[in-house]
């Protein structure tokens, strides 16, 4: 992106404009999934489909514990070896293999729309390639659109072609409303019936409940990933010839504040501004979070892989 | 200031115009910007430290407005192309004169520096006062005649000026306002200023008179000081007449001041002290110190004043020092011619110094070309009953019995012979018969003289000059008696009449220039000098400072002038002696020069002739001002334009 889109990126009022939906899963979007997938199975070589183990005991293959027999057990399960040589009555256990469900919770707040909407559709894009991989891994996806006043979702599906769903959901959620992680995350971990992989897609541009988002779905035993979208036009102001005398208009809606722009002042909001996402990544490590900072001048899938090859997600 | 160009109603009218223009841009500009950003809690969090800050952006937002209207307020004084009063007056030509004379080196009351320095300042006052018409041409008077800045505009003059120093010696005012009235006669308002601090000789008094006389308007401004000063006005050394191995050396030094000074004199020859005396002068009065019978052989004499305390001298150094030399031992010349039979005559001769050298020659061979007669410096004619040489020798004589033969002329005529003269008056005052007693002196016969005007009647007989010095071109000492028909020659008188003469005549003769004055040009003969002068057509001329400079020699004379004292060596480059060198003392030794009181009063000056105060500067010499006004504007808007750009005064 050129100084001069930079500069348009942030002119008054016009950073709140959306692209338009129309080539955000183009037919290069859908080449780069392809390649995606196929650079992901080279990654998950080795493994079942559909076979992460829980910690469920249940009508797996693979032996797991043997208990007492109780009535009611079905007698299929009682180790007869064990029985004839101990008089022991024992059934044998197995674990249980199902599917682990992937949700993508993709933030659509208002500050997730400044500079044209740059960090939506790349968290938009991201979403739709995680969502793209885990279909083709037979997981369930579930994806969920939130912001302060909005909460969209599309409930879990399966199998490869249900991807023009996700797609569909969305191209077709709205945007805007203020930054609520915390209530929208809250939301998400009362609707899961099944907790899971849930990944986060935000700026985290929420002082006080950034964190706690993530902590409340790790409390309802999600396996919480972050990946916080960034302009780094916004986090770095300096890039842009803004100086002077301003008046400052959140996004979302806060009070306007006139503030002297100068170089020193650019310089301590870009400091400000990398203290903030310094502690969010300290809080999501000390917390075993996967967190994966993401400028949006990273092509979405050189991001995915990235995310890939360091773990803890998608395996 | 006057304005040139539109009304202060048209000025006022566009600037009101113009200022509310520019009060509703800047309101305009107050407006803030509104910048739409996702994390305006985060921007909260980092502007919160530079409130403190906001009243100065406030303040430079209100600097900026206010700068805007001085920006057009420049313009509109500019349409009004306003001009001070000086500037439409008619063009002026004016002359500066400084005075530099060694006065202006004395303290002044005005300024903490020198005479010199207040007239500079009064100078310089003058040059920043000039329109952009006025031409200006700074003169410099001293011992010479110097142009510190040529004619030209203001600003050329005052990047060309030259701040001169004081010279010794008087100011030569006559050639400075001579300069002054040729350089700016012709040119439009011509006008001259003196600068002095009035402490002028006669001559120079005369030329400001003239120069105020004249169709040239001339004022004049004073510098004024105390008049303090303690000068030496004479300093000379001189060998006795009667031992020319030893000299005395004397000092002549004056309080021209108002208050007693106490001084010590400190005399030092070839840098080695030979006296000290320190003494008390009370104002106005002189006094003379003569240090007695000091080695000839040291050549160069240095008088020099100082304060007991060690403090300088108040009034300029100039004349706190002084230089002598000793005169060289020159021989004096004596010829006589006699036919050898006054004995007594040649034994009173024989007495005389060493450095009179004697010779002898007969009657017969006293003819005109004879060497030891043109190289005589004085010829006694003892002929007896000879005839007189005739013509008679280009050289101060002594005759006795010139009109023995009465067929032989004489300058001094014969009245008439006298049988058995008695010498009955005497001029005793006169050198050449003072210590002497004649009145009993018997005579054969002697012969009396017609006198004329500024003849000088030695001795008498019965009221007839028979003993006559007559003075013209040369001196003619003419004795009416022989000797050999007196007892003169057995008397104590004749040996010390011989003695007197000769010593008369070797005073006559071209003195020893013992020291010149500085400035004055002067035509000095290189036999006055000391110097052998056949065949010398350049001598060397080397100044005190250093500084050698060539001068041509027209029959033994040349033309001399020394601008600083202390000791001029010469040396001839050519002639039968090349090589030759002889010491000149320079020296200021002026009581007109060191005298500092001011001596305008005696002018009887006008008041329209004094200058007034020191006139206030142009606010611009060079350009309209509205040129300036302009630049000024273009100043401001670039710096604008500068911290603009570079988000300093956005």
């Amino acid at each position: 992106m050129s100084l001069r889109d930079r500069l348009a990126n942030l002119r008054p009022r016009e950073g709140t404009e959306v692209v338009g939906d129309e080539d955000l899963f183009d037919e290069g979007f859908m080449e780069r999934l392809e390649l995606l997938q196929v650079v992901a199975r080279r990654l998950f070589r080795g493994q079942y489909r559909a076979e992460r183990k829980t910690r469920k005991v249940g009508s797996g293959l693979e032996f797991a514990d043997h208990r007492e027999y109780s009535p009611g057990d079905d007698i299929r399960n009682l180790d007869w070896n064990v029985l004839m040589r101990l008089e022991q009555a024992l059934v044998r256990l197995f674990e249980e293999d199902e599917d682990l469900p992937i949700r993508v919770i993709i933030d659509v707040s208002e500050s997730m729309t400044t500079g044209h909407g740059g960090k939506l559709r790349y968290a938009r894009q991201v979403g739709a390639a995680l969502a793209y991989v885990g279909l083709a891994n037979l997981d369930r996806v579930g994806l969920t659109c939130m912001s302060g006043s909005i909460h969209e979702t599309l409930p879990a599906v399966r199998g490869k072609g249900r991807i023009f769903r996700v797609f569909e959901f969305l191209r077709s959620v709205p945007t805007g409303g203020g930054t609520d992680l915390r209530a929208g995350c809250k939301r998400v971990a009362a609707e899961s019936s099944q907790p899971g992989l849930t990944v986060v897609l935000s700026d985290f541009y929420d002082l006080a409940g950034a964190f706690d988002g993530l902590n409340m779905l790790r409390f309802r035993k999600h396996d919480p990933v972050a990946i916080q979208v960034l302009d780094p036009v916004e986090a770095d102001p300096r890039q842009l010839a803004l100086r002077g005398d301003v008046s400052l208009v959140d996004v979302e809606g806060s009070e306007r504040r006139d503030v002297t722009l100068t170089a020193r002042t650019l310089a301590a909001y870009a400091q400000a501004h990398q203290r903030f996402c310094e502690q969010l990544a300290a809080s999501c490590r000390s917390r075993g979070i996967p967190y994966f900072r993401a400028p949006i001048e990273v092509p979405f899938d050189d991001l995915v892989l990235r995310m890939f090859r360091r773990g803890g997600i998608l395996q | 200031m006057t304005l040139a160009g539109w009304t202060l109603a048209q000025i006022a009218t566009v600037f009101g115009i113009g200022a509310m223009g520019i009060t509703g841009l800047y309101l305009l500009k107050m407006r803030r910007r509104e910048v739409v950003v996702p994390f305006a809690a985060l921007w909260e969090r980092v502007t919160r430290e530079s409130e403190t800050r906001r009243l100065w952006r406030k303040l430079r937002r209100l600097l900026s407005w206010i700068i805007q209207l001085a920006v057009l307020a420049a313009l509109c004084f500019a349409l009004g192309d306003p001009r001070p009063s000086s500037w439409l007056r008619d063009p002026v030509t004016l002359a500066v004169v400084v005075d530099r004379s060694a006065s202006m080196a004395g303290p002044s009351d005005s300024e903490p520096g020198s005479r010199l320095d207040a007239a500079m300042a009064r100078v310089r006052a003058a040059l920043e006062a000039l329109g952009p018409a006025d031409r200006v041409v700074v003169i410099a008077a001293g011992a010479e005649v110097d142009v510190s800045a040529p004619l030209g505009v203001g600003p050329e003059a005052r990047a060309n000026l030259v701040p001169p120093t004081p010279q010794p010696g008087e100011a030569d005012l006559t050639g400075a306002l001579a300069l002054a009235r040729n350089a700016v006669a012709g040119q439009p308002g011509p006008k001259i200023l003196i600068i002095t601090d009035g402490a002028l000789d006669e001559a120079g008094l005369f030329a400001t008179q003239t120069c105020m006389a004249s169709t040239i308007p001339c004022v004049l401004h004073r510098v004024t000081g105390p008049p303090d000063n303690l000068a030496i006005t004479a300093f000379a050394a001189r060998r006795y007449p009667h031992d020319r191995e030893h000299v005395e050396v004397l000092t002549e030094f004056a309080n021209l001041g108002d208050t007693a000074v106490s001084v010590v004199l400190e005399v030092t020859a070839d840098g080695v002290s030979v006296g000290q005396r320190q003494l008390t002068l009370e104002p106005g009065t002189q006094a003379r110190q003569i240090l007695p019978d000091l080695d000839a052989a040291r050549a160069r004499f240095v008088a020099k004043l100082r304060s007991p305390q060690g403090r300088p001298l108040a009034g300029p150094l100039s004349d706190d020092e002084a230089y002598a030399v000793v005169p060289p031992l020159r021989p004096y010349e004596v010829t006589l011619v006699t036919d050898g039979t006054d004995l007594f005559l040649e034994a009173a001769l024989l007495t005389l110094d060493d450095h009179v050298r004697l010779r002898g020659i007969g009657p017969d061979d006293a003819v005109a070309g004879h060497p030891s007669l043109e190289r005589a410096d004085l010829v006694i004619l003892d002929v007896a009953d000879g005839p007189v040489p005739s013509p008679l020798p280009d050289a101060h004589l002594m005759v006795f019995d010139p009109w023995r033969r009465p067929d032989r002329a004489f300058p001094l005529e014969l009245a008439r012979e006298v049988r058995r003269p008695i010498l009955t008056e005497q001029d005793r005052k006169h050198p050449i018969v003072s210590h002497i007693v004649l009145k009993d002196t018997n005579l054969a016969r002697g012969t009396t003289f017609e006198t004329e005007p500024g003849d000088q009647v030695l001795v008498r007989t019965l009221g007839e000059p028979i003993v006559v010095l007559r003075e013209r071109d040369r001196g003619i000492l003419a004795l009416g008696f022989d000797p050999r028909q007196t007892d003169l020659p057995l008397r104590v008188a004749f040996p010390l009449l011989v003695a007197n003469a000769v010593t008369y005549f070797e005073r006559l003769q071209a003195g020893f220039v013992a020291s010149v004055p500085v400035g004055s040009t002067r035509e000095l003969s290189l036999s006055e000098l000391g110097l052998v002068d056949e065949g010398v057509t350049r001598i060397q001329v080397t100044a005190p400072s250093g500084a050698q400079t060539t001068v041509p020699v027209d029959r033994g004379r040349v033309r001399l002038r020394a601008l600083e004292p202390g000791f001029m060596t010469l040396e001839a480059v050519d002639g039968s002696l090349p090589g030759t060198q002889v010491d000149l003392a320079v020296n200021q030794a002026n009581v007109a020069a060191s005298d500092l009181r001011d001596r305008t009063d005696q002018l009887d000056l006008q008041a329209d002739a004094m200058a007034g105060p020191p006139p206030g500067a142009a606010p611009v010499a060079d350009d309209p001002i509205w040129m300036t006004l302009l630049l000024l504007v273009a100043g401001i808007v670039a710096v604008e334009w500068f911290s603009y750009h570079r988000r300093v005064t956005v």
